[in-house]
């Protein structure tokens, strides 16, 4: 028990660390600090999804992804969402498909709260990037995960898969 | 399903849940002049209203409470590998 609480409080610094370095990095850098996130976010999606099954729509994708996390003890959990006004769950818009998604557990916005940060900073482009890395390399597609809004016990966020992008590039 | 209860009498008009809430959760009452829940359903149980309720007139019931891991032994366990 004694060992858990040494762990327990090697945790706690290491958030409070976490938390410090966005910040110094924010003050630094300025916008400059969301890229950098967002990169490592990025590297850490396509490292982790690099054996992961190809998927050929959002929602089987989504699967994967939380597959992902779970297999690799990330604290990043989510569920799809859809409003009463909306009429499917994956909107067809000009942008590309999209779709909400429900954070509850975060490892950032703990780390966030335990430094006393405010949220929607450069450490939540961690997560942008950890998306578009991993569905990038299980879809085939780009994409940006948009903070709609970050509230202290859950994050409502909007995941855009570029298909249309794609399609006219192509074209 | 996240239940919400406003109490009304506590409610003071404010509409600060109506601003924030991101899913339309709320409407304004002008002709009582206070808050009211349209649609429950569509609640995140974000807490942001109810963080934010200057009277604390809004009250959450089943609702998923995210885990302070960091205060939480088997998700520190979990963590341990990244130190």
């Amino acid at each position: 028990m004694p060992e858990l609480a040494a762990e327990r409080a090697a945790l706690q610094e290491s958030m409070t660390f976490l938390g410090a370095i966005a910040g110094g990095l924010e003050q630094a850098l300025g916008e400059s600090a969301n890229d950098i996130s967002y990169l490592a976010g990025k590297r850490l999606g396509i490292k982790l999804s690099a054996d992961a099954p190809r998927a050929a729509d959002l929602e089987s994708a989504l699967e994967t992804v939380r597959q992902l996390l779970v297999d690799n003890g990330c604290l990043w959990h989510f569920e799809t969402f859809k409003p009463h006004d909306r009429v499917d769950l994956v909107e067809v818009t000009d942008a590309g498909e999209n779709i909400l998604l429900v954070f509850r557990d975060c490892m950032i916005r703990q780390s966030l709260f335990r430094f006393g940060h405010p949220q929607k900073g450069s450490l939540c482009r961690l997560m942008y990037g950890f998306f578009a890395g991993a569905l990038y390399n299980i879809l085939g597609e780009d994409s940006t995960l948009d903070i709609i809004h970050a509230g202290e016990n859950a994050c409502l966020k909007q995941l855009t898969i570029h298909r249309t992008c794609r399609q006219e590039l192509a074209s | 399903m996240v239940r919400m209860t406003l109490h009304e009498r506590a409610c003071r008009g404010c509409e600060m849940c109506v601003d924030i809430c991101p899913t339309q959760v709320f409407s304004y009452d002008r002709e009582r002049r206070i808050a009211v829940i349209d649609h429950e359903e569509d609640c995140i149980a974000c807490l942001s209203c109810s963080y934010l309720c200057p009277s604390g007139a809004l009250q959450h019931d089943d609702y998923p409470v995210v885990k302070n891991f960091y205060r939480d032994l088997e998700f520190t366990r979990k963590i341990e590998k990244f130190l």
